[in-house]
């Protein structure tokens, strides 16, 4: 802006910076008031007393100290740590071929597949767990299906009510998002590269090895991770169809707050699980940037 | 690499895997049209009793219309705040910017469970009874992110040399606003609006924390799921499956349509 224009333009210049600030007010004290203060409430809790369903004055670490030695906890993190991992790794594999085939193959369904996709997202969250329960039952579709076939006399009991029913209720639920992520992952690698991969002699599965893993593994750990927290933190799924195997560390937090009322331990419980997802976050930064894969520059 | 050559391994998982998505679904419906209680095949006939059923019942039409009255408050909630910081966002210094985006994406980043309970000790702790009111604000958190992602990415793409043409021809802020933004803006901004209503008339993971005594569709639902085998879940899901997917394939052609126009322009 020369000097010449000030004279006109400087009210207008002070009232276009000034009105972005404003409008951007509301939604940040929203999220202060509502999201970050709550947050700093739970995160004092967890050093407070506890009362039934209320807490006292005395700061202590005992909720820690109670969340760290209780064998129950032990056992639902472990839970939590297996089938969540679990249900990352087939999310992340399953992805990994649905997004390569629409990347490279599907051409004309590319667009009709990615809308069944999206829209199976948001088919409720509640439902999926009961379409499996119904499903995986002692008189569900698998059973009857596979004694009618005369493959089975008895029905599988196995199918329902323990860790295997969990990763696969929970594969439902987050396959989709995977899906859309790892799409976006291989938009910038184009067929370019596998075809120069190729002209230089690799075969499908040094291409995979080598080019399409490497160009991909940023996003491809972020979705892991994310899949892993929001498994491991499930309370919903397991309580329906988890039975006594199948049970999380959400499922313990919950009944803190809901049915047993230890706020404290509750909130302590919490904030190490959180505190573990940090860190595994941390971990897959750090082992990113030493295998040199956090930045990928795309020629385009 | 040939780009006709066939890939039969992903083709095979990508086929496998949308069976696997739809078919639980498209079960749960065909359930809801049972002409007898039983939840499993053989399929003995059409019935549309347990629609009767469930829509002569008090606690669900309640349940639907606190459901409603629920998305409508915080999808509007969303749309007003949510378009303001969105364009708000693309006009700030990137110092004001940055740990701003920071804030507004972060509950994104968070499982359901930690802002249902976190908002459970807030409410508790400043004494706001639960309500309905608490379960606006949970989804408003919830849903605001979504909002602002898609509505930023639109506004990232709009050309800002319109807004300075209008400037330039004497328009004040405020009308470039109305008169160039949102015009270009306001399908995505609708479509954007209708996945926050989606979103929060599904939700249950928070809402379970910040409900109080009423009910909403999806904890009708748990309650159902709680109790023994009831028929009338199926229809209750088929219900609610059919108003978000409805809701979504509207938000979609919206937020769609002006890209599709954009391309063949």
């Amino acid at each position: 802006m020369t000097a010449a224009e000030t004279g006109i333009s400087l009210p207008r210049a002070s009232a276009e910076r000034l009105a972005p600030t404003l409008l951007l007010m509301p939604l940040t004290l929203v999220a202060i008031v509502f999201f970050l203060v709550p947050l700093a409430v739970f995160f004092a809790y967890s050093f407070l007393t506890a009362g039934l369903f209320s807490v006292s004055a005395p700061l202590t670490l005992a909720a820690y100290r109670a969340a760290v030695a209780s064998s129950l906890n032990l056992t639902l993190a472990l839970n939590s740590i297996t089938i969540g991992l679990m249900t990352a790794a087939v999310c992340t594999a399953a992805g990994y071929a649905i997004a390569y085939w629409l990347r490279y193959r599907a051409r004309r369904l590319q667009l009709p597949v990615l809308f069944l996709i999206t829209a199976s997202m948001l088919a409720s969250y509640l439902v999926r767990i009961y379409a499996w329960r119904t499903i995986l039952g002692t008189n569900g579709l698998v059973n009857r299906s596979l004694m009618e076939l005369g493959l089975i006399e008895q029905p599988l009991g196995f199918l329902l009510y323990n860790w295997f029913s969990v990763v696969v209720a929970l594969v439902h639920i987050f396959l989709p998002y995977v899906v859309l992520v790892m799409f976006a992952a291989f938009r910038p690698l184009t067929p370019a590269y596998l075809e120069a991969a190729q002209d230089l002699g690799a075969d499908a599965w040094t291409r995979w090895r080598r080019v399409i893993l490497p160009l991909t593994a940023s996003p491809a750990a972020s979705t892991f991770l994310f899949v892993f927290i929001l498994s491991a933190a499930d309370y919903v799924t397991p309580q329906l169809i988890g039975g006594t195997g199948g049970q999380l560390l959400g499922v313990q937090i919950q009944a803190n707050f809901k049915a047993i009322g230890n706020w404290p331990l509750g909130a302590a419980t919490s904030l190490l699980m959180l505190a573990s997802f940090l860190a595994c976050f941390g971990v897959i930064q750090v082992a990113l940037k030493l295998l040199r894969l956090d930045r990928i520059r795309w020629s385009s | 690499m040939d780009s006709t050559q066939r890939s039969p391994v992903t083709a095979a998982i990508t086929a496998c895997a949308l069976f696997f998505l739809f078919a639980p679904l498209a079960i749960v419906v065909l359930f809801s049209f049972h002409e007898t209680p039983s939840l499993s095949f053989p399929f003995t006939g059409f019935s549309l009793r347990w629609y009767r059923q469930v829509f002569s019942s008090r606690e669900f039409v309640n349940a639907v219309w606190n459901s409603l009255v629920v998305a409508l408050a915080s999808a509007g909630a969303t749309l007003v705040l949510g378009a303001m910081a969105a364009y708000g966002l693309t006009r700030v210094s990137s110092r004001v910017q940055k740990p701003l985006a920071v804030l507004f994406f972060l509950p994104i980043t968070l499982p359901g469970l930690f802002l249902g309970l976190a908002l459970l000790v807030f409410f508790a702790q400043v004494r706001v009874p639960l309500s309905l009111a608490t379960v606006v604000i949970g989804h408003l958190i919830y849903v605001f992110p979504y909002f602002l992602l898609i509505a930023k990415a639109a506004l990232d793409r709009l050309d800002p040399a319109l807004d300075e043409a209008a400037a330039d021809l004497g328009a004040n802020p405020w009308a470039v606003f109305w008169k160039v933004t949102i015009p270009q803006l306001w399908p995505v901004l609708a479509g954007a609006t209708t996945l926050a209503f989606a979103l929060s008339f599904d939700e249950f993971v928070i809402t379970f924390f910040v409900i109080g005594a009423e009910s909403t569709l999806p904890m009708y639902i748990w309650s159902g799921l709680r109790r023994t085998i009831d028929p009338a879940v199926n229809t209750v899901s088929s219900i609610l499956m059919l108003v978000t997917l409805a809701l979504f394939v509207v938000a979609f052609l919206l937020a769609f349509e002006r890209k599709e126009l954009g391309q063949k322009g």
